[in-house]
């Protein structure tokens, strides 16, 4: 994992440079969204699909098309 | 026995029998909703001059002259929805939505809006401008979210039929939680017009809340203008799946879904079949995440600095953090998507159905919605999104029944089925009651009493 004070920083620092004010219980819930969220997110990201054909604007009310 | 206490067909049956009055009716439900109500602030607001207005132009419909409530996520013509928040972040006017159109074409009168989860985020229902929601069947617990107030106000039997949505197991959570047949249907099969996301979510679709399955049944049918025929299901192929969504579960309610796949196999016929089904816990981040970033064309870091004071402080910090998302997930999620939906493709060429817990441990308190597993005690928001996102993710339909209790309160089983095959899933619900004898689907929460509440 990241250095934690790197980590800890991600919130702030990614709303400062947006322009997104926030107060301390507001910061509270993000980081503790971050922490909740961002472990798994990572892993989503690690995921393998390379061999994947996406699907192309899918009909979410039928089953897809073979590829 | 009163009007009131009749199941939803009942209802209908006896109005167009002429055996039940919907004018007196109408006045009685408004009168238990004053009643009742009050411990469980399901129902957010009532009209009584707007539903005797509707009964008196109500066609002769399926659901002629019979009361429903519909969630405060839906507009009316008299009324904007307002997303459970004290600010919804997108356009929001009184209109004929979808589902009020359904309603009113089957002769429905809409009695009152029921309340849900602040803006739809949350599993729970502990969080809403109008205050929370509460548990007919203990009123400490959570009912379940978002659509809180509609499964509350069914439980508790102020109504016997209520219109939620469930972009993330928004029905079905609360259906389980408070002992209901909820159903999530293939998207896009029952109406959307008039939601303030109806052109840009892939994940929310409107549904029915009910006591049992032939309710549901006949008020998606209602609200889809097309019957879902009933059928005799035989040989349903039962998957089940051993993974986190049926094993990182209470004990209770793992034993009581395991006994209700077995009823159900037993009634019906059919077979179990263990299947595999990776990546769901992907599949549930990829649900969330979709979810979350498909609503985000309507805020700006200007509009997010000046969010209403009134929003929960943790609804003003999920919001903020939904623009740190990187769009790299966003993009993978969509990935996962066509992963999951051709796995499912596979999985239902060798069963029918898809069975596990709907959510992994009953209600939890609504001061801390907590939740102790197997692995440990986690958030129930994080909990129950496993087993709920993957028919939001994928667009199949999917139900929670009633199949037991524990301390009092009750547990759900959900059913998934291929796209389409909605009334499969219903024909299955029913299978499942008469196997427990209809014992689940006739258990009344404390405050649904008639001898407690009416003496």
């Amino acid at each position: 994992m990241d250095d934690p004070s790197q980590a800890d920083d991600f919130v702030p620092a990614g709303l400062a440079s947006l322009g997104i004010e926030a107060d301390e219980i507001e910061l509270a819930v993000m980081n503790a969204a971050k922490g909740m969220f961002w472990p798994p997110i990572v892993e989503l990201l690690s995921l393998d699909t390379s061999g994947l054909e996406p699907e192309r604007c899918p009909d979410l009310s039928q089953a897809p098309e073979r590829p | 026995m009163s009007a009131l206490d009749l199941t939803l067909r009942d209802q209908a049956a006896a109005i167009a029998a002429g055996d039940a009055d919907p004018a007196q009716l109408l006045e009685e439900t408004l009168a238990r909703i004053e009643q009742r109500n009050p411990a469980i602030n399901a129902v957010v607001e009532t009209f009584p001059e707007r539903s005797r207005e509707m009964l008196a132009a109500a066609p002769s419909g399926p659901l002629h002259g019979v009361p429903v409530v519909i969630k405060d996520e839906w507009p009316l013509p008299w009324r904007a929805q307002r997303f459970g928040a004290a600010e919804m972040l997108a356009p929001s006017a009184p209109g004929e939505s979808g589902p009020y159109r359904g309603l009113r074409d089957a002769g429905a009168v809409i009695v009152g809006v029921a309340n849900m989860h602040e803006l739809g985020a949350g599993s729970t229902g502990n969080l809403s401008v109008y205050g929370p929601a509460r548990n007919p069947w203990n009123t400490e617990r959570c009912p379940g979210g978002s659509s809180s107030g509609p499964a509350a106000a069914v439980a508790a039997r102020l109504v016997v039929g209520a219109v939620g949505a469930d972009g993330v197991g928004s029905i079905r959570f609360p259906a389980a939680y408070c002992g209901l047949t909820g159903l999530k249907p293939t998207f896009g099969r029952l109406p959307m017009a008039g939601h303030h996301m109806a052109a840009v979510s892939s994940t929310i679709v409107s549904g029915p809340l009910c006591a049992d399955a032939a309710d549901a049944r006949l008020l998606a049918s209602s609200l889809a203008g097309e019957p879902f025929e009933a059928g005799e299901p035989r040989g349903i192929r039962i998957g089940i799946v051993r993974d986190t969504v049926s094993e990182d579960v209470a004990p209770a309610v793992r034993e009581a879904c395991e006994q209700a796949i077995e009823a159900l196999r037993a009634e019906t016929g059919g077979e179990v079949v263990e299947i595999e089904l990776a990546d769901l816990e992907a599949a549930a981040l990829a649900t969330v995440i979709i979810a979350n970033t498909e609503s985000l064309g309507n805020l700006s870091p200007e509009r997010l600095n000046r969010l209403d004071p009134g929003l929960s402080p943790i609804a003003r910090g999920l919001i903020k953090f939904r623009l740190l998302l990187p769009a790299a997930a966003s993009v993978k999620s969509h990935l996962v998507r066509t992963l999951m939906r051709r796995r499912l493709v596979n999985a239902f060429e060798d069963v029918d159905l898809i069975a596990w817990p709907t959510v992994p441990a009953v209600a939890p308190p609504l001061e801390a919605p907590l939740v102790e597993l197997p692995s440990g005690v986690l958030t129930a928001d994080q909990a129950n999104v496993r087993g709920a996102g993957l028919a939001n993710l994928t667009g199949i339909p999917s139900v929670s029944v009633p199949v037991g209790l524990s301390d009092g309160l009750p547990i759900g089983l959900q059913l998934q089925a291929a796209w389409g095959r909605d009334e499969l899933l219903l024909d299955a619900a029913e299978a499942l009651e008469r196997a427990n004898g209809r014992r689940w689907v006739e258990a009344l929460s404390p405050l649904a009493q008639p001898e407690t509440t009416e003496a």
